[in-house]
């Protein structure tokens, strides 16, 4: 029902719809206050038993009120009705209930109640195994459950940004007020975020008067200031969800949540907040004491049912009464009272309590059982002159409050319990975090705003800042007077987690199946598993296991909390991009030339590659690369391998530099000339393999592998700055800046000599494994290497990379006469394996030198890393050597990845001899050929071994051969 | 055939144009810098720090510029020289003369330059900031340069002055960047 007053705006109406069923409300809202006032108390089924539930709380901690907001592609399941800010036009429905809320023919659940106890999962669905996948789990799933995704693309934006700041005050509320005011004024640069949409916290629950005014006077006075205050940086509809390492918050703004669809906006920002101090003002969340049936709609925390009546004029019914073990209880009932609610009873546990108003109350009382199908009709209170049902359609059910201490916790700090307060406080802090108000424990307004203040100054004079506290103004300071009961005894079932439907019963049973520890306790019966995180059971739950073993609460254990504080979208948590900018994507310099010349690409690692360029009429890949690979063979190929990692090594000792980096000597290189080299890590194994060019004396210009780019350079500048900080070295990398290109092929040469300018290329000038600087078509600065990946007479060409696209078109156009072609990754691959070049496949992590048929390239006259390793027993004693394969039947395939085995032997891992690490169609040879790493390989050219691939049941023979099917003599690339 | 050599090979920018992209978002422009050349320069063992086109190498995080050139710290003895409008001669021949037994190399286009103006002071680029990098606009004002991490890349931000901000990632990214920056300013633009 709608009640006088509150933080509504009335003159504004807003239409919204529930199930279906169309209701109206006002800006501030929410949708559960909203339904509230509108006579709706029943708002969702139970996890597990579907039992009829209704709002337990106001906020963000709700376990029951999980309602599918919106629909189509932005349906969302699983949001809280507390915390849902009400728009016109709002959808929501209820979840996990079949056909309908108030039939749901889940129910028969409920039924099944003894049946359906702790650990019954895991007692149950033990066999058949096979049953687990396809038959337990989806049923399981179907009828528990919480809400359904509506398997649409996610349509909204959602940003990330990163702030920092002195101090960052988690919480608006009284504490947090005060902190924030009394560092901003100091001049800290100070961020205060606050989940809700509007700054005061409790405040804006309770009707208590600060300076005899109305707590929303004083909340506008300091809101006034902060807005003067450039330093304060007011962040609403923000959760702080996780304290992370070095002082870094992660926090999600809720920007466009609150309208009904986003428009040009981000719907959420995830922000990662660098806040040299911390204040945790994040208030403290109500607990019920459970009793029998204490599940039905009506039955909320005393503290959220006078919020509803105070900020939002909304009462769950016209008739309430209060079960509490202390004084905060009565004061829901006044404030109720106030408001025009009827107030049948306070029921207080406490034998000795008083009536602080003209109420009704039963005093040493336990509320024992209750009434109603959908929704709460009666209590039954029980005391020592006997038992009576007392008719109302709402309890507010105050069992003193649990501190906010999450966030306290994610570093795991463990909280440790205080008999005074009967309440678990923050123990061990991250670095950095001082906790104020209600969540240390400081529950008056009164001792919140002191401790707000206090801890503000102390936070900025560990900053070496000086604040003064902030004029407070006068508030409640009374004590709650609360008497521990943390349930009621009795025979029904009580619930002590609402959302994962755990009762004071399971509890009891898993403590009678010795799940005594806490943390068993809680993954036998998943209490406080839910998306609540057993914000409104945890506490209770520990107190009920320390009653069952008759131990302190302190000694039964603590709880734990992890990030996130309340559920995060994993929709903001990836930052927003998705699909092509999903990650950084490297075009290289002849992108937009290979597109538009049919290119197909491939990626590899962020590059995007052209894999081979089709042709008109080509249909099948296979004659794409074929074509490409004899056309390079036959006449010239041009292929971008600007990808190729480019470092620039320069200094006095760049030489000895590369001679320990490299297996075999660099520093004996002669200027004007390149040399082939391997890189091996620590361990001996090979690492990456590459060029050395020497431009001058003192410059050298080093290539890696695509792949290992980055790995590489980083490796070299660890050599630099940390192995040898004595030698005179300089790094930086190129690879980005020239555009590289492979020119191969016996025209190769010809097609060159048209583009460079008065440069001999004869083979006398510029043999192979030469390198020059020389300019280009006219004038262009360019370098030219004389290496070959593919055997054939081949030139590496590079200029800078912005005349890379203009290069190969040039090159093309010069080169018609010739058969030039481009060719992708594909036919680079093809050609390599022709020539028997190891690639990544072979430089796997785990070949070594030896293996690679390399072992003589590590030089014995010089130390180089990984050179003493790589002389270790076992791998030299590795017998498994590179050597190429061809099918027996020049039809078969040869596949990667299978297995060698001699001919006709047993196939085990002990006779295991190799596998097939590349493996190709050659156009050269007519048929498939592969590179392996085989055992004594080198003495077993011509013999017919067997491939086996286990996986499609293929047994290949292939026919051990040397790995260079093409020009073994190295004839063609020295011409 | 010969003949064709001679026609000079015309260059890209690295979003693959032939002209400079520019977007404009309310307060704030964001522009492609082709222009912009670029070379590192390495201190060698035993050398003396130059002072190349007259200006001193700013210390660690530091960025200065004047007439066109400006230097900005990249790491221990390195830095990064770049020159408006220069990027077609070779700037690093240029630098390698203004900084004698130092190590110079070109960089040119090893980056893609991106220039950032709004025209209502700081606040903007501020704000743009926030949702770009993890930096504290406090620590990093005009006058100094970083690298930093920007949607898994790793790019040079530099703050020639309040209302400017460079970016500068690999060219071969630049598409990528652009789009990252490009979102980002019309998120913030009023």
């Amino acid at each position: 029902m709608r009640l006088q007053g509150g933080l509504i705006d009335r003159s504004k109406t807003l239409r919204f719809t529930f199930d279906g069923k169309s209701y109206q409300g006002h800006p501030g809202d929410t949708l559960a206050s909203a339904l509230l006032a509108n006579g709706v108390r029943l708002m969702g089924r139970s996890f597990k038993y579907h039992r009829p539930r209704g709002p337990l709380s106001a906020g963000s901690e709700e376990p029951n009120a999980l309602v599918e907001l919106r629909s189509g592609a932005r349906q969302e399941p699983n949001t809280r009705a507390t915390v849902v800010e009400l728009f016109d036009g709002l959808e929501a429905a209820s979840q996990n209930r079949w056909p309908s809320l108030a039939f749901d023919a889940m129910a028969v659940n409920d039924l099944l109640a003894d049946f359906l106890t702790a650990g019954f999962y895991y007692k149950t669905f033990m066999w058949p195994r096979a049953f687990w996948e396809k038959l337990y789990e989806p049923a399981i799933r179907n009828a528990a459950g919480l809400g359904r995704l509506s398997m649409e693309a996610d349509p909204d934006a959602y940003d990330k940004g990163f702030l920092h700041c002195d101090l960052l005050v988690v919480g608006g509320g009284a504490a947090g007020l005060a902190a924030a005011l009394t560092a901003a004024r100091a001049g800290a640069s100070v961020i205060l975020a606050d989940e809700d949409h509007r700054l005061g916290g409790r405040l804006l629950a309770e009707s208590d008067l600060l300076d005899d005014q109305p707590a929303t006077t004083w909340i506008a006075d300091v809101e006034s200031e902060f807005a003067s205050l450039p330093n304060l940086r007011i962040m609403r509809r923000t959760t702080v969800w996780g304290a992370f390492d070095h002082g870094v918050y992660g926090a999600v703004e809720r920007v466009a949540d609150h309208l009904p669809t986003p428009a040009s906006a981000v719907r959420q920002t995830l922000w990662r907040i660098t806040a040299r101090r911390m204040i945790l003002a994040a208030g403290a969340t109500e607990r019920h004491i459970p009793f029998a049936n204490n599940d039905r709609p009506g039955i909320m925390l005393a503290g959220a049912m006078r919020a509803y009546a105070n900020r939002w004029a909304a009462s769950p019914a016209d008739r309430v009464a209060v079960f509490t073990n202390n004084d905060d209880g009565h004061h829901s009932a006044l404030d109720m009272k106030a408001k025009g609610v009827s107030v049948a009873a306070v029921i207080d546990a406490r034998p000795d309590a008083k009536a602080f108003g003209d109420y009704r109350l039963i005093a040493g009382a336990h509320v024992t059982s209750s009434r109603g199908r959908l929704g709460l009709r009666s209590v039954q209170v029980t005391h020592d002159r006997g038992r009576e049902w007392i008719d109302c359609g709402a309890l507010g059910v105050a069992g003193g409050w649990n501190p906010n201490l999450q966030l306290a916790s994610h570093q795991r700090g463990r909280p440790v319990w205080d008999d005074t307060l009967h309440a678990f406080l923050p123990g061990d802090l991250p670095a950095g975090m001082t906790v104020a108000g209600a969540a240390a424990g400081h529950g008056s307004t009164q001792a919140a705003l002191a401790s707000g203040t206090k801890a503000a100054v102390e936070a900025l004079a560990a900053l070496g800042m000086t604040a003064l506290p902030a004029t407070l103004p006068r508030a409640e300071d009374r004590a709650s007077g609360l008497h521990p009961l943390w349930h009621v005894p009795g025979k029904g079932r009580a619930w002590v987690d609402f959302q994962n439907d755990v009762t004071v019963k399971d509890i009891r049973l898993a403590h009678k199946e010795n799940m005594r520890p806490v943390e068993h306790l809680k993954r036998w019966t998943t209490l406080g598993m839910a998306t609540d995180q057993g914000k409104t059971s945890n506490v209770t739950a520990l107190a009920v296991m320390a009653e069952l073993t008759g131990q302190s609460i302190a000694a039964t254990g603590t709880t734990i909390f992890r990030p996130p504080y309340t559920p995060v979208s994993l929709s903001v948590l990836g930052g927003g991009d998705t699909g092509t900018h999903f990650r950084p994507r490297r075009l290289t310099p002849s992108h937009e030339w290979a597109r538009a010349h049919g290119a197909v690409f491939v990626e590899v690692g962020q590059w995007m590659r052209a894999q081979y360029f089709v042709q008109p009429g080509e249909t099948h890949w296979r004659q794409s690369v074929d074509r490409e690979v004899l056309a390079t063979r036959k006449g010239v190929g041009i292929c971008d391998v600007t990808t190729l990692g480019k470092i620039d090594v320069q200094g006095a000792d760049a030489g000895a530099f590369l001679d320990r980096l490299y297996a075999n000597p660099m520093a004996s290189l002669k200027v004007g000339m390149v040399r082939y080299g391997l890189m091996l890590r620590e361990d001996g194994h090979a690492y990456d393999d590459g060029t050395c060019a020497r431009l001058t004396e003192d410059h050298f210009v080093v290539t890696t592998t695509t792949a290992q780019a980055g790995p590489v350079y980083r490796h070299m500048e660890f050599a630099r700055q940390c192995l040898w900080p004595e030698l005179d070295v300089q790094l930086i990398s190129t690879t980005d800046a020239w555009a590289q290109f492979s020119v191969a092929g016996p025209n190769a040469r010809k097609l060159l000599e048209r583009i460079v300018d008065g440069f001999d290329l004869s083979n006398a000038a510029f043999p192979f494994m030469a390198c020059a600087s020389l300019t280009v078509c006219g004038g262009l600065r360019a370098r030219l290497f004389r290496i070959s990946f593919s055997g054939e007479l081949a030139y590496e060409i590079a200029v800078p990379a912005r005349y890379g696209h203009a290069l190969i078109a040039r090159m093309i156009e010069l080169g018609a006469d010739l058969g030039v072609t481009p060719y992708g990754t594909e036919a680079l691959g093809v050609l390599r394996i022709e020539k028997g070049h190891p690639a990544g496949n072979e430089l796997n992590g785990q070949t070594t030198a030896q293996m690679l048929g390399m072992g003589q390239m590590v030089s014995a006259k010089k130390d180089a890393i990984g050179a003493v390793m790589s002389r270790r027993e076992g791998l030299l004693a590795e017998p498994r050597v590179l050597v190429g394969l061809l099918p027996v039947n020049p039809a078969d395939p040869v596949v990667a990845g299978s297995h060698l085995f001699t001919k006709d032997a047993e196939q085990r891992t002990e006779t295991d001899e190799g596998w097939i690490t590349s493996a190709a169609f050659s156009p050269h040879i007519g048929s498939a050929i592969g590179l392996g790493f085989l055992a004594n390989g080198r003495a077993r050219l011509g013999e017919v071994i067997t491939a086996a691939n286990p996986l499609q049941g293929q047994q290949i023979a292939l026919r051990v051969v040397s790995a260079h099917f093409v020009d073994p003599e190295g004839e063609r690339l020295r011409a | 055939m010969p003949e064709a050599a001679v026609q000079p090979l015309l260059a890209l920018t690295a979003l693959g144009g032939a002209t400079p992209r520019k977007a404009v978002h309310g307060v704030l422009t964001l522009e492609e810098n082709p222009g912009l050349a670029l070379a590192s320069l390495a201190l060698r063992r035993g050398t003396s720090r130059p002072t190349p086109f007259g200006i001193p190498l700013p210390d660690a995080g530091g960025w200065t510029g004047r007439d066109g050139v400006s230097i900005f710290w990249t790491a221990p003895d390195q830095w990064l020289v770049a020159a408006e409008a220069r990027a077609d001669s070779d700037f690093a021949a240029t630098v390698a003369a203004e900084a004698p037994g130092c190590s110079v190399t070109e960089q040119t286009d090893g980056f893609a330059a991106f220039e950032i103006t709004a025209s209502t002071g700081e606040a903007p680029i501020l704000s743009l900031m926030a949702k770009l990098v993890n930096l504290d606009p406090r620590r990093y004002g005009p006058g100094t340069a970083t690298r930093t991490g920007l949607e898994h890349m790793s790019v040079f931000v530099i703050r020639p002055a309040p209302g400017r901000l460079s970016v500068l990632g690999m060219r071969s990214a630049a598409g990528s960047l652009w789009h990252a920056l490009e979102t980002a300013v019309a998120r913030i633009a009023p």
